[in-house]
Formats: C-alpha cells, structure tokens, sequence
C-alpha cells in the first residue's frame, strides 16, 4: 500500500492509503467516484480513459487503464468533470455539442481531454493553418469512437481554432 | 408497471426519493436541470461533455439513494475451452485477499430453480462432468466483499489456469437454430399475380436434416411451415434453369465468406443490482436495446425460485447505453447479474464486464457461408434467376439466429427485381461465442455478397455497373423476394443517378490512369436496400406540459447514441412549439394508466386469436419494443408525436381559441390544421400570435388536457384506433390513449374501435426499406498492399430526417464501420478466437481516424419526397454499400475479386506478387 497525494481538477486529493497495483481507472472510478472517466479496454487502446496530465506548465494526455494510481502521485490532472468552471462549458465542450461530435459519448472524456492538451498546445505554439487538419487528426489518431466515424469530433476542434484563429495559428 | 405478473413477480420501476443524492430518473432525465445549453446540438449534450453519471457502469451503489453504500463486486467465469469435459474451479491459487465470498455454480443456480427464458436455451453455468456447450459459457459467478478482492482475482483467473478439464468429447452435438426457404416466381407481367410466393403460400422449412443439422434441400415429401414440396418444386426449377442457361444468358456461380465480428461497443456490459430479503424486492440497473424484454427475462428467471430466491417485486431501470449496435439487445448479461445480487442478499452487487470478458461473453456478427448464382441476360441485361444458398454460424445459443437467418436471406437480392428467386438459409449451432443482432443483421453479409456479383457481373457483360444496377432496379410497387412491395418510397433510380453523376465515379478512368509510380488506384461503387422495422415493433410515449409551457416527454426507446432523445424533442416540438425541457428515455414503468396487456406472439397469432383479444380494449400484440432493427426514428418517437398531436388538438388549440375569444359554433374553431408554429409562438392567419407560455397558462387554467400518453404497434403498417375525446372523434395511429387534465394524473380512454394489420402480414419479410449507394476511390501501396481511401461519396434517403446532423453523424459512423468489417475487423470462430478470453483491442483492430477519408468523406441526404413523408430507418442501411464498394475498388485497382472478409494488406500484396 502507499499513500497517494495529487491534484484533480484543481482541488488537493489524500493522501489515500492505495494498492500498488489499483489502476488510475481505479482509483478514479471506484475510489473517488469520478466515472467521468470511462474504462473502455485496460489495454491503453481506446483511450476513453484518458486524462489531462500537467507537468511543468506542459499539458499531455495519460491513460489510466493500465497505469497504476501511484505513478500519479504528486501529480496535478484534470478529467472531465473539470472542464467547466463555474457551470460554463468551455469552447471545446460547446464546440462538441454544436457539432454532434458524439453520439452515445462514452468515448467523449477521452476526445475532450485531447482536443484540450491540443487546444493549449496550439495556444503555446500556433501552427500555420496548412498544417491544421493534419495535426488534427495525427493528435485524436488514437482515440477510438464506434459511433460517429471521427468527422464531427475533428470539424468541432477544428472550428474552435478556427474561430480564434490569432491564439492557434500563425 | 403493471405490465407482467410474470411468474406472480410485479415488475415496476421504482422512483426514489432521495432528498440529497438526485434520483436515479432524475439523472437520466435530460436535458437536465437547470443547466445552461448551447443553443444547438443534443439533448444529452451537456452531460456527455460534462462527465456526468449517465451509463449503467457510471453507478455505484452511493450513487442511489435507499441503497446500502458499499458496493459489492460479481465475477463471471466462462469456459475457454468446448471440447472437453468442464471439472470444476480450482480458486487453491487465489491469495487470501483475493478470494470470493461465494461461488455460484450450476449446482447452486439448480438448487434454488430458476427457468431460462426460451430465449436463452442452455444451461446458464456448465455443470461439473459437462462438456460446455460453447465457448465463453459461464461456469462460475464468484462474490466479493470488496472491490481489490475483485480486482485481485479478476486479474489472477484472467488465463485460465483454474478452470479444470478433463477428457476430450470434441464439441457438444445440436441442431439447427432454423431453416428456411423462400421462393418466388413472378408472374408474366409485373402487374400479374406471382405463380409461387412467400406471401401467397407461406414461408417454408424443410422437414429432413442430416445429423450435423444441415436440413435435406430436396423436397422430400415430408415438410414442416407450410407446403414444403410446393415451394421447393420451384425452386429446384429455377436452380435446374441456371445450371444449364442458354446462350443468351450469363450465369455467375461463387461463393462468399463472411467473418464473425464484435460490436465493440465502448461501455462493456455493467449492471448492478441489490436484493432486499425483507422486503422480497430486486433492485437492478441496466443499460441494454431492450428493457422491457431484459426485465420480463428476469421476471421468469426467478418467477418459480425457491422462496429465498424469488422478489415478490423486481424494480427494473435502464441507463443511457454506451454503443450498442445490436450487441445489447436480448443479452442474456441481466440474468447473471440478478443472480449475483440473489446470491448476495441484502448486498448491492456490481456485475462489470471488463473488455477481455466482453469478447468473451458478447453476442457476435454472424459470420456467413454463401453460394450465389445469378442469371442476366446477356442482351436486355435483365436479370432472370437469382438462387442462393446461406450457412450461418449462430455459435453456442439460438438467440436471433433464426431470424438473422431470415433477414439475410430475404435481403439477398438486395434493391434488385428478379422475377426468379430461390434462396435457403440454415443458422448453425455451433461451439462459438452466441451470435445475434448486429448492425446489419444478416443483410450486410448477404449484400455484399450479392454486390460484388453483381459487380463482376457488370464486368463480364460488360454493362456499366451502374447501368446494369439501374435496369434492374426495384421500381415503386415492384415485389420483393416474398411477394409483397415495400409500403414506403423506392428510390433507387434517383440514387444510381446520383453516384453516376459524382466526380467519384465520373473521374475514375483518369484517376486510374494518373496513379503515382507504385501506387494502384481503384474505384468501385454498390448500393443496398436495408429494411427497418421487425414487423412487431411498438412505441410507447407521453408528452405533458406544465403551467409555464415546459414540456415534458417520457419514451420507451433507448438512448444508445442514435440521437432518440433528440429526435423525440424535435418531433414534439413540430406539433407543440417549444423544445422539451426534459426528455426521459428507455422508460417502461411510466405508462401504468394505459393498462396494457397483452397475450400470444405478435409474429405468429392468428387472426381469429387476433380479433378476440383486440375486443377487450387494453389488449395490444405487443408492449414494447426493443430500440433496434433501425426502429428510432420511424417508430421511438413516433407515439410521443401521436401524444403531442393528441396535447395539441384537445389542449393548446382550445386554450388558444378561448384567448383569442373564439366560440365553439365559429367555424375557425375547427381550422387547428391551418394553425402553425413560429419557434415557441402560435400563428392562425388573422389572429393575434400567441406565445406557448400564456397558452399553457390558460390552458392549466381551464383545467383542459395538459397530457397525452399513446402506445402503438406496427406489422408494417400501424394499427388504428377510435376515441371519444371530449365528444369528439378521434382516429390516430394508435392503439391506446390516456390524458391528463389540469394537475391530474393520467386517465386512461377506452378506445371505440381499432384495426390491428391482419395477422397475415407476419409472411411479408419486409415491407419498409431505405436505400443507400456508395462510391469509393482507393488507393493501394503496390510493394505492401497498404489500402488508402481517397474520397468516399454515400448518398441515402431516410424520408424526413429529424435530426439533419444525426443522421449525417451516423453516416458517418457507419462508414467507419463498414471500413472495419471490410478491412480490418475479424475474430477466428473456435478455440483461438473470443471465447478463449484473451481477445482485447490492439489484437482485434476497428477503425480509426487515420484509417479514413476524414475531411474527403460525402455523404448526402436526400430530402424527403414530401412533407408528409415519415421518418424512415437510416443506421444501418449507411454502412452496408460501404463493404462491397470497397471490394469492387479492390477489384477495380488489382484486377482480383476477393469473395471473403476482411482483405487485408496482406492478401492485397498476395495477389500482387
């Protein structure tokens, strides 16, 4: 057992007596409660589980399937749950909704956290408009959606850059 | 409700009342309350982007309020291994914090005497001293006290070291799910009556199989169903036709093999359930296609239990589905979780595949043998004979094998008028994973059989593809396979002209010619007719509004991604003005005024059985539906509409007259049809714009009808009823009507007449269809057989489309399906493939992003005929052309036609060495 302390959604967690070998799904889902992240595989393939990691003012998507709890300990992560400050949807979850990104949404956690890592990339370094759709799909490659044949979830990123086209592009 | 006293168990589902923790219905009530919505997009929106407790794997125990706290966790064993005798459980290994508290077996589950629905035939655990009956039956339900005991042995058991077997039987023997013939010779004319058809005749079934449970073809004069040897008569004559065609005819004989796949629905099977034995009650959450049949399921599960084992009440309530597909409905994942929860009494139980379990456990696509043969004639290019021969794999349990049977075969010669068909079919039992209803059912393996047929037939000709495909093309009124035409539009024509005109296909030659150094370019094109509707389906709905014009919807169909919820909301919001304010799903406990009971099988009841039971009013062929078989639009919503109709003429128009000081004799009165709504305001030419808000306060006011609740049943065409509403007639699509006036509840209305479509309609195989065509542009890696998809084109008529985007999304969705199964997707049948539990993604490959024409997929939506025009079943159609026009392109690129799935690079570059 070890006691895990981190961040989620900006909010202190632990230190929580844990199992070494509890997954991050895990300790989410039945520990916290937190089921805004989905279990999809345990295999890292679908990556329906995954959430935002942020390290060193650096933001990356991690999944938690198969990673135990522990390697997160000390870490500061955002789910799902933690995109909407305040009860206002951020542009990307607008974005999502306007555009019937999803349908039955199980996979929506995943999409939205990459979608967001690659928003606050974008925002960092812009990208020449060129090279949008391409960065677009090469960072939602390895999400999987059985619904909606990727179209919606790529036109809802794209019009979010697109409509700040100064902060994502060059 | 009070639909069932199945085995003397009330069947309901239970509203809590929790002050603190949101009630269970309040969760899944959307759009939810109060919260702030973009003005576009889907009613569930917001709590999909929001992480909000939704699906049945999303609740916990804590989650519900009256329940115990701590959640318990179930653990299903299956069997990896059909050929030798099952010894039992060796848990020895199993460390001391990862042991179950129980362990229910077979002998366990016998013991306290539970029924298996005939839907389920088979033992539900394979009893010590068995041969399993299938690969991935269950042997054991292990129960935990805590969820790191779980997770400990879930992990441990994973490879199967503790399951014990002893000496080799091979595979346990059994007959055939069902086999059937259907033939039909036209007539001299289109307009003359058929010589022989199903629906004149009957469906027949041959009376002789062999001992592998292959039926015996010949028309022994010994038959079952009907006239066997009749009907078989013909269809030897058509065969012994195309065994020895004249000059003047092609005949094309080949064979074609289909894969067995998996849904791969994202969410696995959850559910959870907690038995109270004081109080005899079964509380179970589940997220399946069909809640009504999984809660009457557990109903005769446990109806002659031992006492300790049988609810007096089982409460029932079903979640949002994450991906279904087909794959969740008729499941048999209800009836081990309550047995998880009975052998757990007093403890909420969490039952939770994970995705090993899922390809395990999970009901498969069928995969299919198929020999086709097909006559045209070489000068008209009409086709004359078409005779087919379907083996399906149904693996270990009948479930829908009989009727994937029947379905696929009566979509074999796709959108296609052949005067000459015969076609048999036979669903296999076999040691497989269960094969049932997925997307497609049957008809995307026999349709892309027959379009790579007629592909190749259009080559040999040589007839342009799409030409040939016009010229034979079912007209509106033409008959299909069983002697009936389709009740809806036929718009091929307008399709193949479509394709025909796309860049896609108008451009293929240069682009072929302009292929880049090592790269071949290929394009190909197909079509399908896919029916929707099971001619049995149901609709349950209600639709009320409150003083402020808030409305309020409640449906039977299930939200699995397609969109119902929405769809439900601009369906009402057509008659009503407004939006719905909440929108309540895969709801069958809310119906109770309409009393409803039923009696016999809507598919088989006879006429006479039929019209008995329709005299007592409350009587109806069937309850509720499963939401599959591409029903949503057509037939999810289509009582909540009936209802709104109903709210609108009884309550909001009076309302609005009596604002506008219109009396009763004045004969604007009757003018509600010339009434419309702009947003949530009412305009009646001449008359001052009423908004919805002061018409439901005057409506409320009055004390007038604020509520409608109908049900309706379809065989393919919807029954009719009567009713006195205030002294006035009024006849709809439905069957039954309850209304609420004022603050009141509910009221059921006796209805005065009613029309069920005869019972005969039962022989039409379908009667309702929707088109899709396909073109596809690919691009093929000479030195490695990698396959690119350039652009794609799909173009589909689904009548009214209530939600423009969904359908588009589940074009789009279905096009990456069919990507899959054509090129991606496979799962060996036996001993190396699911039920051996160590299937998973990254082994078993979908389709991604990146496998697809992203930003160079079309897919284009015909407008409806007419305004009148119903909604028309769309989800499966979009993915079935996609498979054949990628082999055709295959084809078109390497000059080989492959007659089996998936081709992948590696076949590709076979034929290329």
């Amino acid at each position: 057992m070890t006691a895990l302390s981190l961040t989620i959604n900006g909010r202190a967690i632990g230190p929580i007596e844990v199992r070494d070998d509890l997954s991050m799904n895990d300790f989410l889902r039945e520990v916290l409660g937190m089921t805004g992240t989905k279990f999809g595989c345990g295999a890292a393939q679908c990556l329906s589980c995954a959430v935002i990691v942020d390290e060193d003012g650096v933001s990356s998507t991690r999944p938690t399937c198969i990673a135990p709890a522990v390697d997160f300990d000390g870490l500061s992560i955002r789910t799902v749950e933690g995109h909407a400050a305040g009860g206002a949807l951020t542009p990307l979850q607008v974005s999502f909704i306007e555009h019937f990104a999803f349908q039955c949404g199980y996979c929506t956690p995943g999409f939205l956290n990459e979608g967001q890592v690659l928003l606050e990339r974008l925002a960092r370094d812009p990208i020449p408009r060129a090279e949008l759709e391409r960065t677009i799909t090469e960072a939602l490659d390895g999400h999987l959606c059985r619904c909606s044949g990727y179209v919606k979830y790529h036109e809802a990123v794209r019009a979010v850059v697109l409509a700040d086209a100064g902060r994502y592009l060059t | 409700m009070k639909w069932s006293a199945a085995g003397g168990i009330a069947l309901s589902l239970s509203r809590f009342a929790g002050a603190q923790t949101p009630s269970f219905l309040d969760r899944e009530t959307l759009p939810g309350q109060g919260v702030a919505h973009p003005s576009a997009g889907r009613v569930d929106g917001v709590a999909k982007v929001t992480g909000a407790k939704l699906y049945a794997s999303d609740f916990r125990a804590v989650d519900l309020p009256g329940w115990p706290s701590d959640t318990h966790h179930a653990l299903l064993l299956r069997a990896p291994d059909a050929t030798h005798v099952y010894e039992g459980l060796a848990l020895d290994g199993l460390a001391a914090d990862a042991r179950p508290q129980v362990v229910v077996t077979a002998e366990e589950v016998a013991r306290i005497g539970v029924r298996v629905p005939a839907f389920y035939e088979g033992d539900l655990f394979c009893p010590i001293g068995k041969t399993p009956l299938y690969l991935g039956q269950p042997v054991a339900l292990l129960l935990f006290a805590t969820f790191d005991a779980y997770d400990r042995a879930r992990v441990f058991l994973r490879d199967n070291a503790h399951l014990r077997f002893g000496a080799e039987t091979g595979p346990v023997a059994g007959g055939n799910y069902g086999a059937f013939r259907f033939t039909r010779v036209a007539g001299a004319s289109p307009e003359a009556p058929d010589v022989y058809s199903p629906i004149q005749e009957g469906w027949i079934r041959p009376g002789f199989f062999e001992g592998s449970g292959r039926p015996v073809w010949e028309p022994l004069p010994v038959a079952e169903g009907g006239d066997y040897v009749k009907g078989a008569r013909f269809g030897e004559q058509i065969r012994a036709e195309l065994d020895k065609p004249g000059a003047g005819t092609l005949v094309l004989d080949r064979r074609f093999e289909t894969q067995s796949i998996d849904p791969m629905f994202l969410e696995p099977e959850t559910g959870l359930a907690w038995y109270e034995p004081g109080a005899k009650k079964l509380e179970i959450l589940l997220g399946v296609q069909s809640p009504f049949e999984a809660a009457e399921a557990l109903a005769h599960l446990l109806g002659e239990a031992a006492a300790d084992f049988r609810p007096a009440r089982i409460d029932a309530q079903f979640c949002y589905v994450g991906g279904g597909f087909g794959g969740r409905d008729h499941t048999p994942f209800p009836l081990y979780m309550a047995l998880a929860a009975l052998f757990f009494p007093g403890k909420p139980v969490r039952l939770a595949h994970d995705r090993f379990q899922q390809f395990q456990g999970g009901i498969k696509r069928h995969a299919f043998k198929m020999r086709s043969r097909i006559g045209i004639d070489r000068a008209s290019g009409l086709m004359t004979a078409f005779a087919a021969d379907h083996e399906l794999d149904g693996g270990g349990l009948a479930n829908y094998s009989p009727s994937v049977a029947v379905v696929g075969a009566t979509a074999a010669i796709g959108m296609y008028d052949v005067p000459k068909v015969d076609v048999t079919t036979v669903a296999l039992h076999s040691r497989g994973v269960t094969a049932g209803s997925m997307r497609g059912y049957g008809t995307l393996q026999t349709m892309t059989a027959l379009e790579v047929l007629v592909d190749e037939a259009a080559a040999a000709l040589p007839i342009d593809p799409i030409e040939l495909r016009r010229r034979n093309a079912l007209k509106v009124g033409g008959r299909t396979m069983t002697g009936n035409p389709y009740s809806v539009s036929v718009r091929a024509p307008e399709i193949l002209d479509k394709l025909d005109a796309h860049a896609i296909w108008r451009d293929r030659a240069a682009q072929k010619a302009r292929a880049r150094p090592g790269v071949l370019v290929g394009t190909g094109v197909a079509c399908a007719s896919k029916d929707y509707g099971t001619g049995a389906d149901c609709s349950l709905g209600s639709v009320s509004i409150d003083a402020e014009g808030r409305i309020a919807i409640h449906s039977d169909a299930v939200e699995m991604g397609n969109g119902i919820g929405t769809a439900l909301a601009n369906r009402v919001a057509g008659h009503l003005g407004g939006r719905a304010d909440a929108v309540t799903v895969a709801q069958v406990d809310v119906f109770d005024e309409l009393e409803l009971i039923k009696s016999g099988d809507p598919y088989s009841i006879t006429q006479e059985e039929q019209d008995k039971a329709a005299a007592n009013p409350r009587w109806v062929p069937e309850i509720s539906s499963a939401t599959s078989a591409s029903i949503g639009a057509h037939v999810g919503t289509h009582a909540a509409a009936e209802a709104a109709r109903v709210l609108f003429r009884f309550g909001l128009w009076p309302a609005a007259l009596a604002i506008w000081g219109i009396a009763a004799h004045d004969p604007r009165a009757k003018q509600h049809a010339e009434a419309y709504w702009q947003g949530e305001t009412l305009v009646m030419s001449g008359l001052s714009p009423l908004p919805l808000k002061a018409i439901a306060a005057k409506l409320h006011a009055m004390g007038g009808v604020t509520g409608a609740m109908a049900h309706a049943f379809s065989r393919w065409a919807w029954a009719q009823a009567t009713f006195d509403i205030g002294g006035d007639e009024w006849t709809a699509d439905i069957d039954a009507l309850a209304l609420r006036r004022g603050a009141g509840g509910f009221e059921r209305l006796d209805r005065r007449a009613v029309a069920f479509p005869p019972a005969d309609y039962n022989r039409i195989g379908t009667s309702f269809s929707s088109m899709c065509g396909t073109v596809v542009r690919i691009e093929i890696e000479r030195a490695t057989g990698k396959l690119t998809i350039a652009k794609a084109y799909s173009v589909l008529e689904c009548g009214q489309a209530l939600v423009p985007e969904i359908v588009l999304g589940q074009s789009q969705g279905g096009f990456a399906m069919g990507v899959g199964y054509a090129l991606l997707e496979n799962l060996p049948l036996y001993e190396d493939g699911p039920g051996n539990g160590q299937w998973n993604l990254g082994r078993y490959v979908v389709a991604r992003a990146s496998d697809l024409p992203l930003h160079d997929l079309e897919v284009e939506i015909l407008p409806p005929l007419s305004p009148r025009e119903p909604p028309k079943g769309m989800a499966e159609v979009v993915m079935i052309p996609v498979v054949p026009a990628l082999i055709n392109a295959i084809c078109d690129a390497t000059g080989h036609r492959f007659q089996s799935l998936p081709v992948t690079p590696e076949m590709i570059k076979g034929v290329l060495a």
